[in-house]
C-alpha cells in the first residue's frame, strides 16, 4: 500500500513553509546563521543554519507557549505547517497519530536542566526544564496542542531516526491504526553540541558543499521537517507517495538501489559519511543533495524527504529543471557505522 | 484496527534489582523480596536519600576488568538481556547470521546527552575530553545490540519515556507481521542515573520509603534500573525451526492522553483506546483475561487514574503491580513487566502486589495482596508514561496453556 503525502510543514534555516525550502532548493541558498559557544577560555562564532519559530503565532497563542522551549516549538510550527500546508488543521484527532524522530532531543533543556542543580544544589533542579527534556517531550506537546489522541511515538536513533520512525509510521498507516500521521524529525543546535562538533571536526574546510565527499565541509543546522500522511485514496496526494523504507546495514548487502530512480544523498559534508557516498554505484544516475538548504543534522533525512516530495509535485529534480519523466525517487541516507535507510517516493 | 495475528515469543531474558535474570526475578517476586535502599554509585544533596532498586555494580557476566566499559550501563544491561533471552531461545550467533533480525529497544536515559562530569567541565570553561560523548554515541541502546550480535535488519530505540519498553515489543511484533524481519530482539533497557533522580526529585513524585502502588500511604515512585528482551519470531521460521515458544503477543494498542506532560489524563481516556486497541487487535474479551500487570507507578495520579479504568473496564479481573520489587524503571518497566507477565502466564500464579497493604477509600479497584492462582491463557500489561502516552500489550501463554 503506497502512503499519500498530503502537506509539508518545514522550518529551518531556510525560513518557513514549503515555499520557502522550494526557493533554497532553487538555487537560492540561506546564509548560515552562528552559533556562539564558549571554547575553554575563548568563544566560537561557528556558522549554522538556525530556525525561527516566530510564524508559530499563526497557530497558536503567546501564552500556550511560555513553558515550551525552542526544540519543541519548531516541532509545533512543523506538525501545524504540515496540517496547514495540506488543509487539514480540523482533522479528526481522534486517528490521528504523531510520529517524531530526533537525534539528540532537546539538548538544550538538558543542559539548562543540568544548571539548575549544578548551580543551586540538587534540591533545585527544575522540574520545568526535567520534563521539557524528555526526548518525548516534543511529540507530547504536538498532541496536546491538537488534542490528538492517536498513536504518539518518538524515536531516537542518531542518523537514523528519521528512515526509523517513517518505518513505523507506514505500519501505522498500512495497519490502519491511524488515519493520517504527522510524521516529523526535529534537531537543534545548541552550544554544547556546538562545543562537540568543533572538538569532533574542526571548523569547516572551505565552502559547504556536500557532494564533495573527500572534504568535512559541514555546516550545523536545526530545524523541524514534517510530513502529513495518509493511506492512498484516502487522502489527496498532493506531494505523490512514499512506498517503502529499507534499514539495514551497507557491509551485509542490503542495500540495493532500484532502478531508474533519480537519488536524494543525504551526505551532509561530513567526511566520514562522505566517503561510504563515494563507494556508491551511482555514475550514470541522476543524483543530488539538498543539505546546503538546510545544513547538517542528525534529522536531515526529513529535508531530504521532503525536498523529494516538492520535486515529486513540481516534476523537477532541484536544484536543476531537468524532468522526472518516468523515474521514482528514492533518498538515501548513509551513517558512518554502516547503517543505511533507502526511502523510496513516487509520483 | 485490523487483526493483528500472533507473534511467537521464543526467548526472554530479564534483569533488575531482584534478580539477575528471569527466574532469579521470578524466584524474588513469589517470595515477596525486594531491594529498596539509599543510592549506592551516586550521591546526592537532597535533604532525603530518595530509594531507588539498584542492581550491582558489576552486571551479569561482567568481570572486574570491565570496570571502564565502552558502553553505557544502560546498553550494557540490554545486552545482559539480550544473551539471556538468545540463550533461551537457544540461538546462536550463527542462526542469526542466516536472518534478517532486527532490533527494537525502549529507553530514555540511554538516548539522553546528559554526562553530568563533562558538562561541569564545559560550564567551567574546561576542555572536557570527548570520551563520554563518544561512549554516549557507541551506546544507542538497539545499535549496541544489533551491533554485538552482527544483525542486519532495521534497528530503533523508542523513547516514549516510561511506556517505551511496552511499545517496542509491540511495534517489534507489528516488523513481524509485516515482513520486515524474520526475527525480533525487542525490549527496554534504564540505567539508574544522578540526572534523572534528581528529575523524578523535582517533580516530587518519589516515596522516601519502599513504594506502594495503590495504596492508601502511597506517596511516589521508587527509580529502579533493568532491562529485558524478548525474542519475536516470524510465523514461517517458528514453524521451520519447530521450537517451543514461551508465549505470545497477541495484541498491542497505544493512544496519547493529549492533556499534559506529566499528568495522566484524570478520566483515562488514552488509556481505555489503548486497551480497546490492544484487545480489538487480539481477538481477545475481558473475560478471556488471566490478569492484569498494571503499571502502578505508586504516584498518586497514576494508581488513581489506573484504578479507575481497571475498575470500569474489567472489573473482576485481579491485577498487580511489580514496580514494588523492580522499582520504576522507565523505559525498562514494559519489557520487564512483559516478561514477569509471561512468566506468571507459565507458572498460572501471580505475586503479590507487594507495598500494598491499606486500600485507599478513593481507589474502586485494589491489587492482589497474595500469592494468587489464576485460570486463562492470556494478560494484559498496560504502561503509562510522560507526555500522556499509554500503551498496551495483550500477551498469551504458550501452546497447551489454552492460548492461542
Amino acid at each position: 500500500m503506497r502512503i499519500a503525502i498530503e502537506g509539508l510543514g518545514l522550518v529551518g534555516g531556510f525560513g518557513f513553509g514549503a515555499d520557502a525550502l522550494r526557493n533554497a532548493l532553487k538555487g537560492n541558498l540561506p546564509s548560515p546563521g552562528t552559533l556562539r559557544f564558549p571554547y575553554g577560555d575563548d568563544s566560537i562564532e561557528a556558522p549554522a543554519f538556525m530556525a525561527d519559530t516566530a510564524p508559530l503565532d499563526q497557530f497558536v497563542t503567546k501564552r500556550s507557549l511560555r513553558r515550551i522551549d525552542h526544540f519543541s516549538r519548531m516541532a509545533l510550527l512543523g506538525a501545524y505547517g504540515a496540517l496547514d500546508d495540506a488543509g487539514r488543521l480540523d482533522s479528526d484527532p481522534a486517528r490521528l497519530a504523531v510520529v517524531v524522530g530526533s537525534g539528540y532531543g532537546a539538548s538544550a533543556t538538558t543542559f539548562a536542566f543540568l544548571d539548575s542543580f549544578i548551580q543551586d544544589g540538587d534540591s533545585c533542579s527544575s522540574p520545568t526544564h526535567f520534563s521539557n527534556s524528555v526526548h518525548n517531550a516534543a511529540a507530547a506537546h504536538i498532541s496536546i496542542s491538537l488534542k490528538a489522541t492517536g498513536p504518539s511515538l518518538s524515536v531516537s536513533q542518531f542518523e537514523m531516526s528519521v528512515p526509523s520512525a517513517l518505518l513505523c509510521a507506514l505500519q501505522m498507516l498500512r495497519e490502519n491504526r491511524a488515519d493520517r500521521v504527522l510524521l516529523g524529525g526535529v534537531d537543534e543546535a545548541c552550544a554544547v553540541l556546538g562545543y562537540c562538533r568543533q572538538r569532533f571536526f574542526g571548523a569547516p574546510q572551505g565552502p559547504f558543499d556536500p557532494l564533495d565527499f573527500g572534504r568535512q565541509s559541514a555546516v550545523a543546522g536545526e530545524g523541524a521537517a514534517f510530513l502529513l500522511l495518509s493511506r492512498e485514496g484516502q487522502g489527496e496526494a498532493r506531494y505523490g507517495y512514499l512506498n517503502d523504507v529499507q534499514m539495514g546495514r551497507i557491509d551485509q548487502g542490503g542495500l540495493r538501489l532500484p532502478e531508474k530512480s533519480a537519488l536524494v544523498l543525504g551526505a551532509d559534508g561530513h567526511q566520514g559519511c562522505g566517503r561510504l557516498y563515494q563507494s556508491l554505484p551511482i555514475q550514470g544516475r541522476a543524483h543530488v543533495c539538498h543539505a546546503q538548504a538546510y545544513g547538517s543534522l542528525p534529522v536531515g533525512p526529513a529535508f531530504d524527504l521532503a525536498a523529494a516530495a516538492l520535486s515529486l509535485k513540481d516534476d523537477r529534480l532541484y536544484p536543476g529543471t531537468e524532468s522526472l519523466g518516468d523515474r521514482s525517487l528514492c533518498c538515501l541516507k548513509l551513517a558512518e557505522d554502516g547503517n543505511f535507510g533507502l526511502v523510496s517516493l513516487s509520483g | 484496527m485490523s487483526f493483528q495475528s500472533p507473534v511467537a515469543i521464543t526467548g526472554i531474558g530479564a534483569l533488575c534489582a531482584v534478580g539477575s535474570n528471569l527466574n532469579e526475578c521470578m524466584e524474588s517476586l513469589y517470595a515477596g523480596r525486594r531491594k529498596v535502599a539509599a543510592p549506592g554509585a551516586f550521591s546526592s544533596s537532597h535533604g532525603t536519600a530518595w530509594p531507588v532498586c539498584e542492581m550491582a555494580a558489576l552486571l551479569p557476566g561482567e568481570q572486574e576488568q570491565d570496570a571502564e566499559p565502552d558502553l553505557l550501563r544502560t546498553s550494557r544491561l540490554g545486552l545482559a538481556a539480550a544473551r539471556e533471552a538468545l540463550s533461551d531461545a537457544g540461538l546462536q550467533a550463527a542462526d542469526l547470521s542466516r536472518l534478517r533480525v532486527g532490533v527494537i529497544m525502549g529507553t530514555t536515559v540511554g538516548s539522553a546527552m546528559n554526562n553530568e562530569a563533562f558538562y561541569r567541565q564545559y560550564r567551567q570553561g574546561e576542555h572536557p575530553e570527548m570520551a563520554p560523548i563518544e561512549r554516549y554515541l557507541r551506546s544507542n541502546p538497539a545499535a549496541a545490540i544489533a551491533r554485538a550480535f552482527a544483525l542486519s535488519g532495521p534497528c530503533q530505540t523508542v523513547v516514549n519515556a516510561c511506556s517505551s519498553g511496552t511499545d517496542a515489543i509491540g511495534l517489534g511484533a507489528s516488523w513481524i507481521r509485516a515482513g520486515l524481519c524474520d526475527l525480533v530482539l525487542a525490549g527496554g533497557a534504564d540505567e539508574l542515573c544522578r540526572v534523572t533522580y534528581n528529575g523524578f526529585s523535582s517533580l516530587m513524585i518519589t516515596d522516601a520509603g519502599p513504594c506502594r502502588p495503590f495504596d492508601v500511604r502511597r506517596r511516589g515512585l521508587n527509580l529502579g534500573e533493568g532491562a529485558a528482551v524478548l525474542v519475536l519470531e516470524s510465523e514461517s521460521l517458528h514453524r521451520d525451526w519447530s521450537r517451543n515458544e514461551r508465549g505470545w503477543v497477541l495484541g498491542y494498542g497505544s493512544a496519547c492522553d493529549a492533556y499534559h506532560l506529566t499528568a495522566p489524563r484524570p478520566d483515562g481516556l488514552g488509556l481505555k483506546k489503548a486497551i480497546a486497541e490492544a484487545l480489538s487487535g487480539s481477538g481477545r474479551k475481558v473475560e478471556d483475561l488471566a490478569f492484569v500487570n498494571a503499571h502502578g507507578t505508586g504516584t498518586p495520579d497514576n494508581d488513581r487514574v489506573e484504578s479507575r479504568v481497571l475498575s470500569e473496564l474489567m472489573p473482576g479481573v485481579p491485577f498487580l503491580s511489580t514496580k514494588g520489587f523492580t522499582g520504576h524503571t522507565l523505559g525498562a518497566a514494559g519489557a520487564l513487566e512483559a516478561a514477569f507477565t509471561l512468566a506468571c502466564l507459565e507458572q498460572a500464579r501471580i505475586p503479590a502486589s507487594i507495598g500494598f497493604g491499606c486500600a485507599d477509600p478513593e481507589l474502586p479497584a485494589a491489587p492482589v495482596t497474595e500469592v494468587t492462582e489464576i485460570e486463562g491463557g492470556c494478560a494484559l500489561s498496560e504502561s503509562l508514561a510522560f507526555g500522556g502516552n499509554n500503551a498496551v500489550l495483550i500477551l498469551g501463554a504458550k501452546r497447551g496453556i489454552g492460548c492461542v
